[in-house]
């Protein structure tokens, strides 16, 4: 996502990328970046939450309004009701990336221990 | 870059050692070198707005994005892009993504794409307009920049010409 927001940032557009790994922008580049702690697939707050999902878009407003200089992160305060485990993000089934990467995606958890 | 101080960690949700994995790719290619940017022109309420998210939706009316080729090759990802008309709602929407639990998504299009919320702002004065079209790629693009060819110059083509000038973006 952050390649794309920096393509069409190049082409003139105004770009803002709401994401719960704001990390990437160390690896990308990425203009203008929120980050949120909200669960995968449900950035802006939860099916049928309107008023949460208005809240969230509000601050991403914000954010664009406040950012000044290329690279920022803002970091929203807003807190995922649920402990991650119980948050049903994940696939039903084991993505095929990590099925065919599970070993390396093993030894990168015991390298960082 | 500027950031605000925070002991946010953007791995929390994802299980330990995808998080440890993913972690280990961020840190081995830093970016280096300038960043586009374009300063926000005017006041939110006298400016044009789209969104793109990577979550996967079509519309019923279209094509899906390609799964079964993925599930063959697990490197690939499809690089096209659908069209999601500002009017699009969760009961004429598809959603085909192997990374994350689609079925929010098909009961609220708004958790990502949020066309009904930002139709409201529009409607209160606080964005001056919600373009026509907004738009959906496939966000597992892992080792193929192609898509920025074939999905995202095509959706700033269509942008600029309904006059788009602010892109809020949404991974999923």
């Amino acid at each position: 996502m952050g390649q794309a927001a920096r393509v069409l940032e190049e082409k003139g557009f105004t770009t803002i990328v709401l994401t719960p790994t704001p990390e990437f922008h160390h690896m990308v580049g990425i203009p203008r970046s929120v980050g949120i702690g909200y669960p995968y697939g449900r950035l802006l707050g939860d099916a049928g939450d309107s008023e949460g999902q208005r809240n969230v878009l509000m601050a991403m407003l914000e954010a664009l309004e406040k950012a000044d200089t290329p690279g920022s992160v803002e970091y929203l305060s807003f807190v995922w009701p649920e402990e991650p485990k119980d948050a049903k993000w994940h696939p039903p089934e084991i993505s095929p990336i990590v099925k065919v990467r599970l070993e390396e995606i093993r030894q990168a958890r015991k390298e960082q221990k | 870059m500027t950031e605000t101080s925070t002991d946010f960690n953007g791995f929390r949700f994802l299980p330990p050692s995808l998080g440890a994995w993913i972690k280990s790719h961020i840190e081995k290619r830093r970016f280096e070198g300038s960043i586009p940017w374009t300063p926000l022109p005017r006041a939110l309420n006298e400016l044009t707005f789209t969104m793109v998210t990577s979550a996967g939706i079509n519309h019923k009316s279209d094509p899906p994005f390609d799964m079964e080729r993925e599930k063959q090759e697990p490197l690939y990802g499809d690089r096209s892009y659908r069209k999601i008309s500002r009017d699009t709602r969760s009961a004429d929407i598809d959603v085909n993504h192997l990374h994350i639990n689609t079925n929010y998504i098909k009961e609220d299009i708004n958790v990502i794409l949020p066309l009904e919320r930002m139709a409201e702002l529009e409607t209160e004065g606080i964005i001056g307009r919600l373009a026509p079209t907004a738009y959906s790629y496939y966000g597992f693009q892992l080792e193929s920049d192609e898509f920025l060819t074939t999905a995202i110059l095509p959706m700033a083509e269509q942008m600029k010409k309904e006059n788009v000038e602010v892109v809020l973006l949404t991974p999923a």
